[in-house]
Parts: structure tokens; C-alpha cells; sequence
């Protein structure tokens, strides 16, 4: 299939490929079809692009860069696929991830699903940089 | 919005399967027991707002500020390539 993204541009999807959010994404509730794209210039992030609607897209990344344990601590499957939503800032060193609501995508039944976790220990704004937020912040 | 009266022990069917009851009532403060089926999510509205306005920052987040950061990152994480899993 064709579809147009307002970042992308006109790209072609497999059927196959797209992932289905039977509750959107939170927020987007009406958005459930999805496809991953892997961006060459933008890597390690990865994008859920909406083909449904054209201006929609999240900037996602493996939360194991970060922490290493993220999966095990909130008790992921081990056949799904565990990303976490990116905010990414003009001022980029201020950008953060949000740990308390990640997206798991099934790989068997390429479902998807954005999670809250029911814990204060996870941070909603999670810094990249950690020092730098700091001092920004301070 | 609906707006029912209960009291301690009493509870409110919503459908056929979700059951609100109030377990404690003190000092302003109202503990709600919820039986609901799995796939019904249960949030405290807070927590669901607080998800939303980070979505919607999420969503604009531009493709030449992720590239940018995406430089910055590959430093960070040199073995992002190794760590990374292939979705």
C-alpha cells in the first residue's frame, strides 16, 4: 500500500507489516494502524508512523540502551518488542523518554499497545542526557 | 455525568462485568475496589492526562531534531548498533 507522512514523504507498506493498536495510542485513541519505520539518518530511533493519519508519527527507542534491565523490570514477554515514546526537543540535549508509559508490540500476533506502568519509579521524563538536563534545570 | 449516592460496602455494576465498590471512606478520602476483566484498563485519570500531554509532545518531535540527537546518541552509545533490537 501507499501512504504520505508529513517527515517521510510518500513510502510504500507491506499489508504484513503494519502493527494494530486496538486502543491507539493514548491520546490518539482513534489511530490504530501503524507501521515501524527504521530511519537510516534519525538510528537509534525508531518511528511509529500513523496510515491513518498523515500528520502522525512517534519517535521511539530501545529502552535497553538506557537501562539495560527496562524489559525485566516491568515483566515483558519475551516474544513482544518493548520501546519507549521519545520527546524530542529543539534543544535536543533536553530531550527525554517516558519509561511509565512504554509501547509493547506483540512479534506473533503484531499487536501493539502503549502501557502504564503502576509505579512512581518509573519517570514519565526520563533525561537522554542526564548532567545536562540537571544543569538546565538547576 | 451520572451522579449516584453510595455508601460504605455498596457497590456499581458498569455493564455487565466492571464492579465499582467503596471499600473505606475516612478522612476525605474515598478507597475504591475495582473488578473489571483484564483487557479494561484502570487509571488513575491523573496518570492518563499526564500520558496524553507527553504523547502529544512526542508526536511533534521532528525527524532533523531526532537526527541531531541521533548523532549525539551514537557517541553516547557506541554499542547501540550491538544492544539494539531489530523490531
Amino acid at each position: 500500500m501507499k501512504w504520505k507522512n508529513h517527515q517521510f514523504g510518500e513510502f510504500e507498506f507491506d499489508d504484513d507489516h503494519v502493527l494494530t493498536f486496538p486502543e491507539g495510542i493514548i491520546g490518539f485513541e482513534e489511530c490504530r494502524r501503524f507501521v515501524l519505520v527504521n530511519d537510516e539518518d534519525s538510528r537509534p530511533f525508531h518511528w511509529l508512523v500513523s496510515v491513518e493519519e498523515e500528520g502522525l508519527s512517534f519517535p521511539l527507542i530501545d529502552p535497553r540502551l538506557l537501562i539495560p534491565e527496562y524489559a525485566k523490570e516491568f515483566g515483558a514477554k519475551e516474544d513482544s518488542t518493548v520501546l519507549v515514546v521519545a520527546t524530542i526537543r529543539e534543544d535536543v540535549e533536553r530531550s527525554t523518554v517516558n519509561l511509565r508509559s512504554p509501547v509493547v508490540i506483540s512479534n506473533v500476533l503484531r499487536t501493539g499497545k502503549q502501557v502504564i506502568i503502576d509505579s512512581d519509579s518509573f519517570a514519565m521524563e526520563y533525561p537522554l542526557f542526564p548532567s545536562t538536563h540537571q544543569s538546565v534545570k538547576g | 455525568m451520572l451522579v449516584l449516592s453510595r455508601k460504605l460496602d455498596e457497590s456499581i455494576m458498569i455493564g455487565d462485568s466492571v464492579v465499582v465498590k467503596i471499600v473505606s471512606i475516612q478522612e476525605g478520602q474515598v478507597k475504591i475496589g475495582i473488578e473489571a476483566p483484564k483487557d479494561v484498563r484502570i487509571l488513575r485519570r491523573e496518570i492518563y492526562d499526564e500520558v496524553n500531554i507527553s504523547n502529544v509532545k512526542a508526536a511533534k518531535g521532528s525527524k532533523d531534531a531526532a537526527t541531531k540527537l541521533a548523532k549525539m546518541l551514537q557517541k553516547q552509545f557506541p554499542n547501540a548498533e550491538r544492544n539494539a533490537q531489530k523490531p
